[in-house]
């Protein structure tokens, strides 16, 4: 049994390359038994893929690890399970056609008496274990495919959490959780450092870590910027450090000004989904929408966007539009950047110009037919000085780009069709602070030529300081508005989560 | 299950209609004899392919892979003219079955420690195995079995045994040999832990490898399992005809596959089972029969096969709702 203060962890000059990006430039990291080290960054930092090297899933790092005090080379997930780490994924990866019980003791089932069966009733039983040990509120039969997404993140915990595990890393485990699953995992996560087990906390929210974190360390574009403990440590300090410069230098002053209504949104309804939505979008507005995961305010987007089915009446510059397809929308003048670039935004194998141009490939054709290299040429690097796309070239592959400037020719896919009102769903998400902060500028920008911004974020501090008005939804409805300037994130996000509103 | 439901009612409206258009299609004789024995090698490998599609991956090769293993069992066969009857099917038994694992452990390294995709693999070998048959029988000639082993071997095939030894019900080795398969599979895909890990390779490749499960491993066997099924499928077959051929089992692949589909494992993995596949082969087969029965003619049958999977799969999509689930993001 590990004492408290026993090092469990050692990893010195971590060094990890991906292709032509170095994620990882020589990151050391340590971690006692019975500790809570917070590991922070903001996204493209490094967290994940440091962590990464560690689950074993790369064979290729550069740089030394020692766990209890021996080294390891960390080649495989099995390899990383067997020495007793364990890691709770952001984007979870639990099996959703079997049960809570087979996705828990998911590797490790135990067998019947003839040999390789499986032993389902002992399975059910320790998953049982497992859960009431845990305190967990889930049923073990339930196939997990339906489950809310907390209940799932429950799942995956219960199964990193084995027997022999020592060294546990939780990956944004907050970034999906309401208010009491915070806490509860908060209790959870105290349970297990009082049995010894060396704990590194992953998130960017740093409201959260002074509750839960002993020593904080904060990766910035692949370098360790520091290393404190908790207790000697100010937010804005860390904020400083992550971003590299003060939140405040992060967002362009305000110089918008709302005027006419433009888009009005009457009874929107879709059974399940979302009820009753109606709001008015002015031109020249940004519009924040804030809510928790499960709320609805994609599904509301979408529908506004007519990528979603829905009940209800919406209007852009006094007459009415149908909402059938994203196609009829985008005729009519309205834009969205969704959520999943990967899935719903880039086309993969395609070029950065075809990437850009998607949207007006008629504009770029010969009579509407022929595609017109020259044309498409000439628009992409049109795009590509506005917005600072790196590489600045037409031709490289989508898929090379970093996740910031893929971001950037999507907004560019749309900035050529000149829409009047663009739906941002997470536009900053998995994108590096320099080109967060540049998105935050072209945002103004748009806004201040007239444009109608409605703004999706799981990040309350960039919908406080870039929205003019903040609707909140809970459980699919407008449960409040709060005002842009003025409001704080402590405030919105408990209007997001309290129950019992109107 | 939607969908099984429907094709069990759809293959019971088609019996129900069939019955009282045909005096003979409730007979034993045609059930059992015709439908059920044509259906048992079919069987043997569909069970094999339920385990590689379950695990999310296919096999287009199976045709050419049984074409290459009856091959080899006449021709071993051949080489054992002389000795005594049951020692030289032993032998050739062994020989192809060693032949369908090891074929099948060839699409298995290619698709889980090469990474070439399952379509490619076999596609790819669904040519080079037929290429090896064409080898073996020196370009295509017919190969037949010694005429000492031919009445036991053809018993394989053609053999009956009275169930429960009432002498008016008999079912052929076929069935029971197809039985016998059905029932190992289920004990591997549904006992074991290993067929607990073709379901969770199947249902999220990349967690089961992260939760420690050699993935590699599991998809590989499925692929030299279903080797097998081809090589037992093989033996009972050269029963019906004594011979072997490098042109045979054209097509096979696409029943095969149709059947694991129709009955209601998804094209990904991760659901469906060997009674799905059952009663997508049992619909397939009933319609095959019925087929000259009710006077459809040569060129029509292919519409009309190739619709049922069609009907079946895109009634399930649109019941089901095309896959979307409705989570609130």
């Amino acid at each position: 049994m590990m004492k408290p203060g026993d090092t469990i962890l050692h990893m010195e000059g971590i060094v990890k390359t991906f292709q032509a990006v170095r994620a990882l430039d020589g990151v050391d990291f340590d971690l006692g038994a019975g500790e809570i080290h917070a590991l922070v960054g903001e996204n493209g930092a490094g967290k994940s893929t440091l962590m990464n090297v560690l689950a074993g899933r790369f064979a290729d790092y550069g740089g030394r690890i020692a766990l209890f005090g021996r080294d390891v080379r960390l080649t495989n997930p099995r390899q990383a399970l067997a020495l007793g780490i364990g890691v709770i994924y952001q984007d979870l990866s639990v099996l959703g056609n079997l049960t809570v019980a087979e996705n828990i003791l998911l590797g490790h089932e135990p067998g019947g008496r003839a040999p390789g069966t499986l032993n389902r009733r002992a399975l059910r039983a320790r998953a049982q274990a497992v859960l009431d040990d845990l305190g967990f509120d889930l049923c073990v039969d339930e196939p997990v495919a339906p489950l809310s997404h907390a209940k799932q993140c429950l799942v995956e915990i219960a199964h990193a959490i084995r027997k022999d595990v020592r060294l546990l890393v939780f990956d944004e485990p907050t970034a999906s959780l309401g208010a009491d699953d915070v806490e509860r995992l908060f209790e959870v996560i105290r349970g297990l450092k009082a049995r010894g087990i060396g704990i590194v906390y992953i998130s960017h929210r740093l409201a959260e870590l002074p509750e839960i974190a002993d020593r904080v360390t904060v990766l910035r574009d692949g370098k360790m910027v520091g290393m404190r403990p908790m207790a000697d440590c100010k937010i804005s300090v860390l904020s400083h450090m992550m971003l590299g410069r003060t939140l405040t230098e992060m967002f362009p002053p305000k110089r918008n000004t709302p005027g006419e209504t433009i888009l009005k949104v009457e009874g929107l309804s879709r059974p399940g989904m979302f009820h009753d939505i109606t709001f008015e979008l002015r031109a020249g507005e940004i519009l924040g929408i804030a809510g928790l995961v499960g709320s609805g305010r994609t599904e509301i987007a979408r529908a506004v966007f007519g990528a979603e089915r829905a009940a209800g009446r919406c209007t852009l510059e006094g007459r009415v539009f149908a909402r059938r397809s994203p196609r009829r929308s985008m005729a009519r003048g309205i834009g969205m950047i969704q959520e999943d670039r990967k899935r719903d935004g880039i086309i993969t194998g395609s070029s950065v110009a075809l990437n850009v141009g998607a949207s007006v490939l008629d504009r770029l054709s010969a009579m509407g037919v022929f595609l017109d290299p020259r044309r498409i040429r000439a628009n992409a690097r049109r795009m590509i000085e506005r917005l600072a796309i790196r590489p600045p070239d037409p031709a490289r592959a989508i898929q090379t780009l970093s996740g910031g400037n893929q971001q950037k020719v999507i907004l560019g896919r749309w900035l050529a069709r000149d829409p009047k009102v663009l739906i941002l769903d997470e536009p900053t998400q998995g994108i590096d602070v320099g080109t967060k902060a540049q998105m935050y500028r072209l945002m103004m920008d748009l806004a201040a030529a007239g444009k109608g911004i409605i703004l999706i974020s799981s990040e309350f501090f960039e919908i406080v300081n870039l929205a003019d008005r903040i609707l909140v939804i809970r459980d699919g409805r407008i449960v409040r508005e709060m005002p842009g300037p003025g409001t704080d994130v402590d405030a919105l996000f408990a209007a997001c989560v309290r129950k019992g509103d109107s | 299950m939607i969908q099984a439901l429907s094709v069990v009612g759809l293959l019971a409206a088609i019996c129900i209609v069939a019955s009282v258009r045909s005096a003979t299609f409730f007979s034993w004789q045609n059930l059992v004899y015709n439908v059920l024995t044509n259906a048992a090698y079919l069987g043997i490998i569909a069970c094999g392919m339920t385990l590689v599609m379950v695990a999310g991956g296919f096999d287009l090769s199976v045709g050419s892979t049984t074409t290459v293993c009856s091959v080899a069992a006449v021709l071993t066969l051949q080489a054992m003219a002389g000795q005594p009857v049951w020692l030289a099917i032993a032998v050739a038994v062994a020989v192809t079955t060693a032949t369908g694992v090891m074929l099948g452990a060839v699409n298995g390294a290619s698709v889980a420690y090469v990474g070439v995709n399952p379509f490619v693999t076999t596609l790819s070998t669904m040519l080079i195995f037929r290429g090896i048959a064409l080898i073996l029988t020196h370009g295509g000639q017919t190969v037949s079995v010694p005429l000492a082993f031919k009445s036991v071997v053809g018993r394989i095939y053609w053999g009956k045994v009275s169930l429960f030894g009432v002498a008016e019900y008999q079912v052929t080795i076929p069935i029971l040999i197809f039985v016998g398969v059905f029932a190992v599979s289920l004990y591997l895909l549904h006992l074991t832990r290993f067929g607990h890990y073709v379901y969770a390779v199947g249902g999220n490749e990349n967690a089961s490898w992260l939760a420690g499960i050699n993935t590699s491993l599991v998809k590989s066997a499925t692929y030299a399992i279903c080797g097998l099924t081809c090589a037992l499928a093989a033996v009972i077959y050269t029963g019906m005809s004594n011979t072997a051929q490098a042109s045979s089992y054209g097509g096979l692949e696409l029943v095969v596959i149709a059947s694991v589909i129709v009955g209601g494992t998804p094209l990904g993995g991760g659901g469906g089972g060997l009674f799905f596949t059952l009663i997508g082969l049992l619909l397939l087969s009933v319609i095959e029969n019925l087929l000259p029965q009710f006077g459809v003619q040569e060129e029509y049958r292919n519409i009309v096969r190739g619709l049922i999977i069609l009907i079946v799969v895109a009634v399930d999509v649109l019941v089901r709702g095309s896959g979307k689930k409705a989570r609130r993001t």
